[in-house]
C-alpha cells in the first residue's frame, strides 16, 4: 500500500515538473533545439558510390583526398577502389567527401551530435535551464501547504528529482531518436549503437543535477543553483583532466618534480568528485568513436599504468550522486519552513 | 474512520527557538515560550494575538512544517510526528501561493491526490467544492488569472478537498469580499454541525466573534488566555459583557510593537 502511495506521489511530482517545464517554455525550447538538429539530419544525404561492401575480404580503398588516389588508372590497375561518394548537408548546399563509406560518415555525424551537441552544449544548457525547477517548487509560499500533506518530505523531493530526470530522458530520447530516424531515412544507415547516448546522457545529467538539488534545498535560489552547478561542473572537469594529466606526466617523466602532497590532493579530488571527463570516455567507447576522434588523453596508457578504471570511475561518480541525494533529503526533512 | 478524539489538538509546553545569522554572530529568537492549550474536537477555536505572538509558528509546528525545540503536540489523538493524521487535516496558509500554470480543477486534483483521496472521490468532490466556494465557472481557468479573493476561495477549497476532520485556517478571510466572508462562515458552521473542528487564526475580531466558541490569546510566545469566548468578553469586575476589542486590549498590552 505504501509503495503504491509512494509511486502515486512520485507520479504527481513528475506530472507537476512537466507542467512547470511547459509553463516556463523550457519544454518547447529544448524541443525546438532537437527539431533544428533533426531538420539538419533530414537535409543530409549521400551521393555517388557511398557504400563499401562489408565482406570478410575487404577491398583495398582510398579516400578521394588521398594523393595516391589522384592517379585513378593506376589505382584501378592495382585493384584499389577510390571512394567517390560524398555526404551532403543542407539539401546539397554543403558537400563533404566521404572518407570511407556512408555508414562511417553517418556514424561520424552521430558522434558529433551525441558528444558535441548533446553531451557538452546540450547538457550544460539543460543544467542551467532546469536549475530553476527546484527553487520554484521550494518557494516558501508554494511548498508550505504541500508540506502539511501526509506524504513524507523526501517523497516530494524524490518525485521532483525523478520528474526532472524524466523530462531530460524524454528530450534525450527525442533528440537521439529523431536524429537517428532522420539520418536513417535519408541515408539508409541505421546504427543502433547510437542509442547508448540516451542512458549515458541521462547519467551524466543526473550526477550534476544532484548537486543543483542540494543547492536548491539549502538556498532556494535559482541564481545560486545556476552558477553553482556551472562552477561545480567546471571544477569536476578540471579535477578530472588535471589528475589524468598529472598521472600521464609522471608516467612519461618519472623524475618530474610533483610533490607527493599535490599528487595526493589530485588523487583525492579525482576520486571524491564526479568525473565528467571519464563519463565522456565511456560515451566515446560505447559509440565506438575511436575511428574518428582521438581522446584528449592516452586512455590506454593511463589504463595500463593502473591509473584508470572506467568501472570504478563511473561507480564513484554514482556514489557521489547518491551521497548528495541523501544529504539533500536530510536537509529538506529537517528544514523549518 | 478513526474514533473522534476528545481533543482535536493538544499543545503541552511547546517551545521554539530560531537561530538567526551565522556563527559567531548567531542569535537565538524565542518564538514560543512554553505554549499550552487544547482545542476540543468539534469546536470552532480562535487563535488570537498581536503580531509576532507566535500564532503562525504554532500552526506550522502543528502541521509539521516546522519542528518544535521542545514540548509535546497531539494531533487527532496521535503524536505530532505521525504524518498519517495529516490526511485528515486541511490547511489554509496566510501567504498562500499556487503554481500559476495549474487550473483550479487541476490544483484540487493534485492536492487531493497528495492527501490520499481516491480518484473516484475526487471526481465527485471537486465540482461540488468549486461550486461551494463560488469558483465553478472558473474551474478550467489558469490560476494566474485569479484575483486575491478568488485565490483565497481556492485555498479554502484545497483545504476541504480531503473532507478533513480538522481545518487549520491562518487568516483565511484576508482579501475576501463580503460575500466570500459569508461563504466562509457558512462553510465553517456547516462543518461544525458535522462534528468537525476548525482552528482559526485571525486578526479579524468580527470573524472570531461571530464564529468561535473558544479562543486562545497568545502574547510574546506564551498563552495569555484560553477558554470560552464568553468568558473572555464577560468581564467579571464590571458584570457586563465587553466587546472583544476591549477584552483583548489588556491581554495584548506589553507585546512587542
Amino acid at each position: 500500500m505504501n509503495a503504491r502511495w509512494f509511486l502515486n506521489t512520485v507520479g504527481w511530482m513528475v506530472r507537476d515538473t512537466f507542467r512547470q517545464s511547459l509553463a516556463a517554455g523550457i519544454f518547447w525550447v529544448l524541443l525546438g533545439l532537437s527539431g533544428v538538429c533533426i531538420l539538419v539530419c533530414l537535409s543530409a544525404g549521400t551521393r555517388g558510390s557511398a557504400n563499401l561492401e562489408l565482406t570478410e575480404n575487404m577491398p583495398e580503398f582510398l579516400p578521394p583526398t588521398d594523393p595516391e588516389a589522384q592517379d585513378r588508372q593506376r589505382a584501378a590497375k592495382e585493384g584499389v577502389a577510390i571512394i567517390d561518394g560524398e555526404l551532403t548537408l543542407g539539401f546539397g548546399a554543403v558537400k563533404v567527401p566521404l572518407a570511407r563509406d556512408a555508414r562511417t560518415a553517418v556514424h561520424c555525424l552521430e558522434l558529433i551530435l551525441a558528444g558535441g551537441v548533446a553531451d557538452t552544449a546540450g547538457l550544460l544548457l539543460t543544467l542551467i535551464w532546469t536549475a530553476g525547477f527546484l527553487p520554484g517548487f521550494l518557494d516558501r509560499r508554494h511548498i508550505t501547504v504541500l508540506l502539511a500533506k501526509p506524504a513524507p518530505r523526501w517523497w516530494l523531493l524524490a518525485g521532483k528529482f525523478c520528474g526532472v530526470l524524466a523530462f531530460v530522458l524524454l528530450h534525450a530520447t527525442i533528440f537521439v531518436g529523431g536524429t537517428w530516424l532522420a539520418l536513417g531515412l535519408r541515408t539508409g544507415v541505421w546504427s543502433t549503437g547510437y542509442f547508448w547516448a540516451v542512458p549515458l546522457l541521462l547519467l551524466h545529467f543526473a550526477i550534476f543535477f544532484s548537486f543543483s538539488l542540494l543547492l536548491a534545498v539549502c538556498t532556494r535560489s535559482t541564481v545560486v543553483c545556476v552558477f553553482g552547478s556551472i562552477a561545480f561542473w567546471m571544477l569536476c572537469w578540471g579535477m578530472n583532466y588535471g589528475r589524468h594529466a598529472l598521472a600521464l606526466a609522471k608516467q612519461i617523466a618519472p623524475e618530474s618534480s610533483f610533490s607527493p602532497s599535490v599528487t595526493w590532493l589530485a588523487d583525492a579530488g579525482y576520486w571524491l568528485l564526479p568525473k565528467p571527463g571519464d563519463l565522456s570516455i565511456l560515451l566515446f567507447d560505447k559509440l565506438d568513436a575511436s575511428t574518428f576522434f582521438k581522446q584528449l588523453f592516452d586512455v590506454a596508457a593511463l589504463r595500463s599504468a593502473g591509473f584508470f578504471s572506467l568501472e570504478l570511475s563511473v561507480l564513484s561518480s554514482v556514489a557521489f550522486m547518491l551521497y548528495l541525494l541523501v544529504a539533500a533529503g536530510r536537509q529538506f526533512a529537517t528544514t523549518d519552513y | 474512520m478513526p474514533a473522534t478524539p476528545a481533543n482535536a489538538v493538544e499543545f503541552h509546553n511547546v517551545r521554539k527557538v530560531f537561530r538567526r545569522g551565522l556563527w559567531p554572530r548567531a542569535r537565538a529568537i524565542q518564538a514560543l515560550r512554553g505554549a499550552s492549550f487544547t482545542v476540543p474536537a468539534g469546536s470552532l477555536f480562535g487563535l488570537l494575538g498581536p503580531n509576532r505572538a507566535g500564532k503562525t509558528t504554532l500552526v506550522k509546528i502543528l502541521l509539521t512544517i516546522s519542528r518544535p525545540t521542545s514540548g509535546t503536540i497531539q494531533r487527532l489523538d496521535r503524536p505530532w510526528a505521525d504524518r498519517r493524521t495529516l490526511a485528515r487535516v486541511g490547511f489554509v496558509h496566510e501567504h498562500q501561493s499556487f503554481a500559476a500554470y495549474l487550473t483550479a480543477r487541476g490544483l484540487l486534483d493534485y492536492y487531493g491526490a497528495l492527501s490520499r483521496v481516491a480518484k473516484s472521490d475526487l471526481r465527485q468532490r471537486i465540482p461540488a467544492l468549486l461550486d461551494e466556494v463560488g469558483l465553478a465557472d472558473r474551474a478550467g481557468d489558469p490560476i494566474a488569472t485569479f484575483s486575491k479573493g478568488m485565490l483565497q476561495r481556492l485555498a479554502l477549497a484545497q483545504a476541504l478537498v480531503a473532507n478533513p476532520e480538522l481545518l487549520v485556517l491562518d487568516e483565511p478571510a484576508e482579501g475576501m469580499d463580503l460575500l466570500a466572508r459569508q461563504m466562509l462562515h457558512g462553510v465553517l458552521r456547516k462543518r461544525q454541525r458535522l462534528g468537525h473542528t476548525a482552528l482559526l487564526v485571525s486578526h479579524s475580531l468580527a470573524d472570531v466573534e461571530s464564529l468561535c466558541d473558544r479562543v486562545a490569546v497568545m502574547r510574546a510566545g506564551e498563552v495569555a488566555f484560553t477558554g470560552p469566548l464568553d468568558e473572555l468578553v464577560g468581564d467579571t469586575d464590571q458584570n457586563e459583557p465587553r466587546d472583544l476589542e476591549d477584552a483583548l486590549e489588556p491581554l495584548y498590552a506589553g507585546a512587542a510593537p
